[in-house]
This record gives C-alpha cells, structure tokens and sequence, in this order.
C-alpha cells in the first residue's frame, strides 16, 4: 500500500513563556504512515494529545519538530512559514463538535464547503441529496442545527466533509458524544460510505471497541507525551457487523492486546 | 399567561395615570399639566396635521443620524478584525467617546452645520456611532474560531470567512446596538432640537414650555416615547426574521465594557 500521509518524529510543545520552565512536549518523537485508501484508527486516553495530532497534521496547528509527507510532497516541516489549513481541500477535518454553522440548515451546511468552493450546480446539489439520503436525513433539509438532535448534527458534519470528496479525512472522536446505540447507527453509516468510496481515514478515538470495529489497523498512543504504544493489525475481516463485534472471532484477543497497550 | 401580562400592564397604567392626574391636581393643571388635557391634545394635534409635522422631523433626524452614524459603526469592526493593533490604539478614544456627554456636542454642532436639520443629524450619529461600535465589536470578537477553522480546512478565503462566518455571527450583537440605539437617537434628536430649532418634537417642548402650556411639552414627551417603542418593535421585528435560526428564548449576551 503506498503511503498517503507519513508522520515523521513529530513532536510538539506549546511556546515558552518568558521567565518560565520550557513547557512539557505533548507530542514527540511520534512516527508512523498511513496507506492510500486505509482507515486507521489511533486510540489513546483522554488528553494524550489525539486532537492537536489531528490539528498538526490539518494543518490549523503547528509542528514544534519533525516533518509530514503527504502523497510524496513534504508539506509540514519546523521551518515552516504559514500553515495552509486542510491542505488546498485534500484533508478533510470532521471534529469532536460538530461546528455547524448555527444560522445555515442542514442543507446549506452540507453545501457550504462547495460554496466556498466556487459555487453550486446542479451535481453539487445531487451529490448533497445523495448523502443525505445515505445518512438518513431526508427530510430535515431545512432544519437548523438546534432543531437537530446529537446524532443528526454529527451525520451533517460528517457528510459535510464527504461531499467535497478530499482524498484524506481525519475525524476526531466524531461519536464520542452520542449515545451507544447512536454511535453503532453512525459507525455502521461511516463504514458503509467508506465501502463505497475508500478515502484513507485517521479517526482518532479513545474507545478500544470502535478502533477495532472501524479501523484497518489501530495506533496506541501512550500518555503525555503521546508516543506510540503499539500498532496493531485489527484480522477481522469486512465488511464488518458492528453491532455484534464483540462476538467476532479474533475481537476479544485483539482487544486483550490493545487494552495491555493503553496505560 | 398573555393575557394577565397585557392586564397588569393595564393596572400599571392606570396607576400612572392616577399618580399624574393627583399631582396635577395639587400642584394646579398650570405647573403640571392633567393625563386627559395631554391625551385629548395629544389627538387634536395628531389630526391636525401638527403632531405629524413635528414628528417626522424628529423621525427624519433619528433615522437619517442612526444610518450616517451606524453603518461606519457596523463596518469599522469588520474591517479592523485582522488589525488588533489598530483596534488596541484606537480603543482609549474609542471609550473617551463613548463616554463624553455627546449632548454637550449640540451647541458645537448648531455652530458648525448651523441650525436645520444637519446639527441634529450630527448629533444622532455622534449618540448613535459609539453604541452600535461596541456592540458590533463584542459581537466580532465573541466569534467562534472552531467555525472559523472548520471554514479554513474546507477551503474558505479570509473574505469568505468575514462573509459566511464572522458577519453572520456577530448579527445579534449589531441587533443589541441598535435596540439600545434607538432611544438615544430619539432622545438625541429632541434635545438638539431643544437648542435650537423650528420644528420637531424638541421644538414643541420648547415653545410650550416658554409659553407655560405644560399640556404641549407632554404631548411632545408622549409623542416621543411612542416612537421609541415603534422602532423598537421594528428592531424586534426585523431581528426576529434575520435570526430565525437562533433557539428561542436564548439569552443574548452583550458586553458594553472596554
């Protein structure tokens, strides 16, 4: 599989204050690839560090050190001068909070991407109707996102991303706040879409059962400084019935040896 | 609910109205003039064509003041957003004039764009400039930068965001400003006409009160209260349609500190 993004010793720590201890690294050392067209998952407790990995890597933060390949042109260094974040539309971002836009509906928050991207035609709007119609929003089109519940806001965020169609996306524990069995209805949503069209995906999430049932191959991030712990090949073969993961062959030992991971 | 609002307004007013009328009576209808004197006037002037004329004099100086002094007021923010620098320099004079008494400014107005309508005009959008400014400014720096990022990755230029994230998440704060506007800018205009002047609402309570017709300057106080309320509900109408997107009942947050 050829590399779509390769991390290299990144290492990160927010700048001094005068007069103070240098503050403590957040990232370092940290090196891994992730293949064209592989959803990996990258699990970790909470506050290890996942998010500003994404926002390195999306290009709204900077690096302290190290270096990032993304399909074979080095686009994140420590020398550089300005970010260009989402990388000209090539990384797509879907975040912890859905970020909305309040005053758009459903629709128009969908759309907002192609708007800005130079406007809307007739496939764009197709292509919106297609994905809404995927995730099961018929019908709340000209809904604002306050009259959305949890689960509708994150498949409108979601698709949001999917419909500019960047070639890599990154999703920060996107389910994290729904309910379990929201979560499994999205997860089933997610893997579907990818079936359809495999993007190369780092979904970040500091669930062990959704990095195996998602991913590929799963990272396990260690505590401040996040380094990675382990890597591990997820052998449960696609598609996947994510409902009854837990009664898959392979699932308990592959949960056995992350779980000794995650410390 | 609605209904027992509206009444105990009506109880409200007819203590009001009780409280003025006894005063009138003990200090004599010439000092103070009676609720009924002031409303029947207040009904024979409106059909006789006079209320309307002074009016909409006042209204024409509100209105004219509030867009000379509030459009500069909205964009000013906007423009300034990539300039905290600026906004850090100009933020002392900024306060010192919004602080300053702008109705001292009324003589030196009439002195430079004399006595017509100009010096009211000037007076309203010096009022009516500074209030909506920091409300607008409030509104700009209360944005959200996670909507802005999100903007960012997806390709938005920095117009794109001023347009499609900034502006449209500061529209409640510039709805604050104005709402608080509006009364300045009505007030604002009757004392200017109070100086000096030959018509307007300022204008009636300035002559009634030369000629101790108390019932007048009443009228002319009324008449000015009840235009305060139109725009207001105008404000409010308007603020409804543009912010249908917003949940209802949620608490709008406006800071007028530095």
């Amino acid at each position: 599989m050829a590399a779509m993004l390769e991390i290299r010793g990144l290492g990160k720590r927010f700048p001094a204050r005068a007069g103070r201890e240098p503050p403590p690294w957040i990232i370092q050392d940290m090196t891994f690839s992730v293949g064209a067209g592989e959803l990996l998952t990258i699990v970790g407790p909470s506050g290890a560090g996942k998010s500003t990995l994404l926002n390195i890597i999306a290009q709204i933060d900077t690096a302290s050190e190290g270096e990032i390949v993304f399909d074979g042109v080095l686009t994140v260094s420590p020398g550089q001068k300005s970010l260009r974040p989402g990388l000209d539309r090539r990384i797509g971002y879907v975040t912890q909070d859905d970020n909305l836009l309040p005053w758009r509906t459903t629709i128009d928050n969908v759309l907002f991407p192609l708007e800005v991207q130079g406007g809307i035609d007739d496939a764009a709007r197709a292509r919106a109707a297609e994905l809404i119609q995927a995730v099961g929003l018929v019908g709340f089109e000209r809904y604002y996102p306050h009259e959305l519940s949890g689960g509708m806001r994150k498949r409108a965020a979601l698709i949001r991303t999917l419909v500019y169609d960047p070639p890599v996306i990154l999703m920060d524990e996107p389910f994290a706040a729904v309910d379990a069995q929201t979560r499994t209805q999205l997860q089933e949503d997610l893997l579907r879409l990818w079936s359809l069209k495999r993007k190369t995906i780092v979904f970040v999430t500091h669930d062990i059962t959704e990095a195996i049932a998602l991913g590929d191959r799963a990272l396990v991030l260690s505590r401040r400084p996040a380094r990675i712990a382990g890597e591990h090949a997820i052998p449960i073969p696609r598609p996947r019935n994510i409902k009854d993961i837990f009664t898959l062959p392979g699932f308990a030992a592959i949960h056995q040896r992350i779980r000794a991971d995650v410390q | 609910m609605r209904l027992r609002v509206w009444f105990d307004r009506l109880v409200v007013l007819l203590i009001l109205l009780a409280a003025w009328q006894a005063g009138s009576a003990v200090f004599g209808a010439y000092w103070l003039s009676s609720p009924w004197a002031t409303i029947s006037r207040f009904f024979v002037s409106l059909s006789d064509g006079e209320l309307v004329r002074h009016g909409s004099y006042t209204i024409t100086e509100a209105l004219a003041g509030s867009v000379i002094g509030g459009v500069p007021a909205v964009l000013l923010p906007f423009v300034l957003r990539r300039q905290p620098i600026i906004v850090a320099i100009l933020d002392p004079f900024m306060v010192g004039g919004y602080g300053a008494p702008k109705l001292a400014f009324a003589p030196l107005f009439i002195l430079w764009f004399g006595i017509g309508i100009e010096s009211k005009i000037a007076l309203v959008a010096a009022v009516v400039f500074f209030i909506v400014y920091f409300s607008t400014l409030s509104g700009v720096r209360a944005l959200d930068t996670k909507l802005v990022q999100m903007a960012q990755v997806v390709g938005a230029s920095e117009r794109q965001v001023g347009r499609h994230i900034v502006f449209p998440g500061a529209v409640p704060a510039i709805f604050a400003g104005f709402r608080i506007a509006v009364p300045y800018a009505i007030g604002g205009a009757v004392i200017a006409e109070l100086i000096s002047s030959n018509r307007g609402l300022g204008y009636l309570v300035q002559t009634g009160a030369m000629n101790f017709d108390t019932t007048q300057v009443f009228v002319a106080i009324l008449a000015a209260a009840l235009i305060v309320h139109a725009f207001i509900a105008l404000v409010d109408l308007a603020e409804r349609f543009l912010l249908r997107w917003r949940p209802r009942g949620a608490a709008l947050i406006v800071d007028h500190g530095t």
